[in-house]
C-alpha cells in the first residue's frame, strides 16, 4: 500500500465519522428541552425509572405529532447527583444548546441552580419537591408537579394523628433523614407542624448520604421509644432501614417520603415492608385511572418485558404537564423562557388523567397541588388508605 | 538545531528556559491562551476554568507528594477550606479578590500545616490515612458549622470584585485564573532551584540522609505541607469564585483521589506533569461526553454508561501509565521531544 492510499483511507474514515456526528445534528422545527437526570449516582434507584418515564413520554408525544407540529428534542445528561456536574451541564444546556426549559432532578442541584435559573429565565421543572421552590417571589422560574415535601410530611403527620388511638397522650414521632439538602428539605416544616398539632417529636436521626447500615441510628431511636418514624431518603435507604429495624425488633410504624416508597419497596424489602405507609403523589403503575391506559399501551408495544413503578409514572406525568405548558406558550407565540413561565402560570386544575392530582400554578404561588394521598403496603401491594388536603397557608409558602 | 549541552555560566546551567526560542515560544503560547475567551463558548470556558483550577491544585499536591514524598489524601478538604474561606471573606466581609485569594491560601496553608504534623512520625500509607482523617474532620466541620458555611445547603459566593471591577462569568474568571496559574507554576518551578526546594527533594529521596546532611526534616515537611496547601487554597478560592455556590457535595473524597491520579498520570515531581495530568483528567469526561452525547441520540441506553465509562477509563489510564510509563506523561513528552530534538541522531 502506498503512502497516498493509506492517507486517503484515513481521511475517508475521518469524514465518515464526522458525517455520523453531523447526521445527528440537522433538525427541522423542534423545541429543545434540557434533561438533567441521575442515572448512576446515589439517587439512581429512583432516578433511572423517572428518566425512563420522561424519555418514553417524550417519545410518545413526538410520535403523536409533538407540540403543535414541533417535535421535542430532549437533551438528556446524567450528572450522577454531583452538584458541580449539574452546574456544568446547566451551563452547556443553556448557552450551547439554548434550551427553552429544563427538566431537572435533585434538591441539592436545583437549589444550587436557582439563582442561575432566575437570572437566565429558564423554567426549571425539578423532580425535587422542596418547599423552598414554591415561592415565586424568591424562585419565580422553579416548578414541580407534586405537593411539596413539607406538605407531604404534614399530610403524613396528619395521618399519624388520625391513626393514633390513645387519646391520653400525644404520639411519639421520629424523623430519619439523609445528611444532604434533599434529606433536610422538609424537616423544619415537620418540626413546626408537630408543635402546632400536638405531636411529640422525640428523635431526629441523620444518616450519611450513601449508607449501608442504620443500626446505630435505630438503636438511638429505640431508646426514645418512637411509635412512628418518617424516613426521608430514597427507596434503597428505606429498605435498609426497615431491614435493620426488623433485626432490632422495633415496633415503630415507618412512613416514607415519595422517593422512598413505590412498588420497588415491597419488591426489594419483601415482608419487612408490610404495613409501611408512604406518601404517593403519583399513582403506582397500573392503577385504575384514565391516564394509565396510554402508559400501559406504550409499554406493551415498546417495552413489554420491563417492570415499571410509580417513579416511571412520575416522570411521565411531568412530561404531560410541561408539554401542555409548551403547547400554551407556543400557541401564544412565546416560546421563550419568560413565555413558558407565564404559560405555566395559566394552568388551573389541569387534569393529568388521574396520574396525579390536578395541577395549578399562579404568579404568586407555585404549589401545584395540596392533596397528598397516603398509601400502605398490604400483602406486597400498594393500597390507598387516606388523602389529606393541606390548607394553602401563606406562612407555609417557601417553607 | 541545538545539539548537546554547552553551558558557560552557573546562571545558564540553572536556567529554566534554556534558549530564547523556548522563552519566546512560551510567551506566544500564553498570549494565545489569553485570547481563547474571545472565541470560546461559555461551556468550554467553564471547562478551561475548571482545568486551570485543577492545574493549580495538582501543582500543590505535586509539591507535597511528587517533590517531597509525603502522600496526602486531604486535598479535597484543603480545597474546601480555601473555598469556604473565600465565601466567608468575600461574602460576609466583602473584601476584594486580591486580598481574599492570598488570605484564603494562607488560611489553608495553616490548616494544612496542622494536618501535616503527623508527618513527623508517619510515612507512606500511614500518612495517607492520617491525611484522610483531615478530609473527614474538615468535611464534618463544614457540614455542621452552619453559621459560617451554611451547612449542607451550601453558601453562595459573590462575584470577585475589586472596587468597581466585577468578575462575573467564566470569561472574566479565566483572565484571573490564567495569569495566576502561570505565576504559581513559575514559582513552583523556581522553588525547586532554591535551597528549600532541594531540601524537599532530599527528603523525598532519603529523609534519613537528609537529616544527617543537616536538613531540618520536620520543619521542611511542615513547610511542604504549608506551600502545597497554599496552592490548593488558592485553587479553592478560584473554585468558589467560579462556581458561585459551594456546598459540601463539591468536595467528596473522589476529588482527592482524582488529583492523586492527575499527578500520577502527569508525572510525580514535575511541573509539566501537573499541567498535563490535570488537563488529561479534567478533559477526559468532556471528551467522553462528546462521544456518548453524539451517539446517545441513536442509543439512549449509552447515557447510563457514561459515568461508569468515565471511572473505568480513569482507572485504566492510571494502571497503564504506572505499568508503561511510571514517570507519567511528562516523562513520555520529554522522551518524544528529545527524540525529535536529536533526529535523526537519536542515540
Amino acid at each position: 500500500m502506498t503512502r497516498t492510499t493509506s492517507w486517503k483511507r484515513t481521511w475517508t474514515a475521518c469524514a465518515a465519522a464526522a458525517a455520523l456526528f453531523v447526521a445527528g445534528g440537522a433538525r427541522a422545527q423542534e423545541i429543545k428541552v434540557g434533561g438533567i437526570f441521575d442515572l448512576t449516582g446515589i439517587t439512581s434507584d429512583v432516578g433511572k425509572p423517572y428518566a425512563q418515564g420522561v424519555q418514553d413520554a417524550v417519545q410518545l408525544l413526538n410520535e403523536k405529532g409533538g407540540i403543535n407540529g414541533k417535535k421535542i428534542r430532549l437533551i438528556a445528561v446524567d450528572y450522577g447527583y454531583k452538584i458541580p456536574e449539574a452546574v456544568s451541564a446547566y451551563k452547556r444546556l443553556v448557552t450551547d444548546e439554548q434550551v427553552v426549559m429544563i427538566q431537572g432532578w435533585g434538591t441539592g442541584d436545583t437549589l444550587a441552580l436557582k439563582d442561575f435559573v432566575n437570572k437566565d429565565k429558564i423554567p426549571y421543572f425539578s423532580a425535587s419537591f422542596a418547599g423552598d421552590l414554591t415561592d415565586p417571589s424568591k424562585t419565580p422560574y422553579n416548578f414541580f408537579v407534586a405537593p411539596s415535601y413539607s406538605d407531604q410530611m404534614r399530610a403524613w403527620l396528619s395521618w399519624v394523628k388520625a391513626d393514633w388511638k390513645d387519646k391520653s397522650r400525644a404520639p411519639k414521632v421520629a424523623f430519619f433523614y439523609g445528611d444532604n439538602a434533599y434529606g433536610r428539605a422538609p424537616i423544619e416544616a415537620g418540626r413546626r407542624f408537630c408543635k402546632e398539632t400536638g405531636i411529640d417529636l422525640v428523635d431526629e436521626e441523620v444518616v450519611p448520604g450513601n449508607f449501608q447500615d442504620a443500626t446505630s441510628q435505630l438503636l438511638n431511636m429505640k431508646q426514645k421509644a418512637a411509635e412512628y418514624a418518617y424516613i426521608n431518603v430514597t427507596t434503597t435507604g428505606v429498605s435498609l432501614i426497615l431491614r435493620d429495624a426488623k433485626k432490632l425488633g422495633l415496633a415503630t410504624k415507618f412512613g416514607s417520603n415519595p422517593y422512598g416508597f413505590s412498588e420497588a419497596l415491597p419488591a426489594v424489602a419483601k415482608d419487612v415492608a408490610e404495613g409501611v405507609t408512604g406518601v404517593v403523589p403519583h399513582v403506582p403503575y397500573g392503577e385504575n385511572v384514565p391516564g394509565m391506559k396510554t402508559l400501559l399501551d406504550f409499554n406493551q408495544k415498546n417495552h413489554p418485558n420491563e417492570t415499571r413503578n410509580a417513579m416511571y409514572v412520575r416522570g411521565w406525568s411531568y412530561v404531560q404537564v410541561w408539554a401542555e405548558v409548551l403547547r400554551r406558550a407556543d400557541k401564544a407565540g412565546q416560546l421563550t423562557g419568560e413565555g413558558v413561565k407565564k404559560a405555566a402560570e395559566t394552568l388551573k386544575d389541569f387534569d393529568v388523567g388521574g396520574l396525579t392530582n390536578p395541577v395549578s400554578y399562579t404568579p404568586t404561588d407555585h404549589r401545584p397541588m395540596t392533596k397528598t394521598p397516603i398509601y400502605q403496603i398490604k400483602a406486597g401491594k400498594l393500597v390507598k388508605i387516606a388523602e389529606f388536603d393541606m390548607p394553602r397557608k401563606a406562612e407555609w409558602l417557601g417553607l | 538545531m541545538r545539539c548537546g549541552d554547552f553551558k558557560r555560566t552557573y546562571a545558564e546551567d540553572m536556567a529554566i528556559f534554556e534558549t530564547r526560542f523556548a522563552r519566546g515560544l512560551l510567551w506566544a503560547f500564553l498570549v494565545f491562551l489569553a485570547t481563547v475567551p474571545l472565541f470560546a463558548t461559555s461551556y468550554w470556558l467553564d471547562i478551561l476554568n475548571r482545568t486551570l483550577i485543577a492545574v493549580i491544585a495538582a501543582m500543590g499536591l505535586n509539591i507535597l507528594t511528587g517533590f517531597t514524598g509525603q502522600i496526602s489524601l486531604g486535598n479535597a478538604a484543603f480545597l474546601a477550606v480555601g473555598a469556604y474561606t473565600t465565601a466567608f471573606l468575600a461574602g460576609r466581609m466583602g473584601l476584594p479578590f486580591p486580598v481574599v485569594i492570598p488570605l484564603a491560601g494562607v488560611v489553608t496553608a495553616l490548616v494544612g500545616m496542622v494536618f501535616g504534623i503527623p508527618s513527623l512520625r508517619l510515612k507512606g500509607l500511614y500518612l495517607a490515612v492520617a491525611t484522610l482523617a483531615a478530609h473527614f474532620v474538615i468535611e464534618f466541620t463544614v457540614v455542621h458549622w452552619e453559621k459560617v458555611t451554611g451547612g449542607v445547603n451550601g453558601i453562595s459566593v459573590p462575584a470577585a470584585k475589586l472596587g468597581a471591577l466585577e468578575l462575573a462569568g467564566d470569561r472574566q474568571i479565566y483572565w484571573l485564573a490564567l495569569p495566576l496559574a502561570a505565576l504559581l507554576l513559575l514559582f513552583a518551578r523556581n522553588l525547586f532551584r532554591t535551597r528549600i526546594g532541594k531540601a524537599f527533594v532530599a527528603i523525598r529521596d532519603q529523609d534519613i540522609s537528609a537529616e544527617v546532611m543537616g536538613v531540618n526534616v520536620f520543619t521542611h515537611k511542615l513547610l511542604a505541607f504549608g506551600v502545597s496547601s497554599f496552592y490548593v487554597g488558592v485553587a479553592g478560592a478560584l473554585l468558589a469564585y467560579q462556581a458561585r455556590i459551594i456546598s459540601p457535595e463539591n468536595f467528596p473524597i473522589t476529588v482527592a483521589i482524582d488529583q492523586l491520579g492527575m499527578i500520577i498520570i502527569g508525572g510525580l515531581g514535575s511541573v509539566l506533569g501537573s499541567i498535563m495530568g490535570a488537563m488529561f483528567v479534567t478533559l477526559l469526561p468532556e471528551l467522553l461526553r462528546l462521544a456518548t452525547g453524539a451517539l446517545s441520540h441513536s442509543t439512549p441506553a449509552l447515557l447510563g454508561l457514561f459515568a461508569p465509562l468515565k471511572t473505568g477509563l480513569f482507572g485504566l489510564a492510571i494502571v497503564l501509565f504506572l505499568v508503561f510509563e511510571p514517570d507519567g506523561m511528562a516523562a513520555r513528552w520529554r522522551k518524544v521531544r528529545n527524540y525529535w530534538k536529536l533526529y535523526p541522531f537519536s542515540y
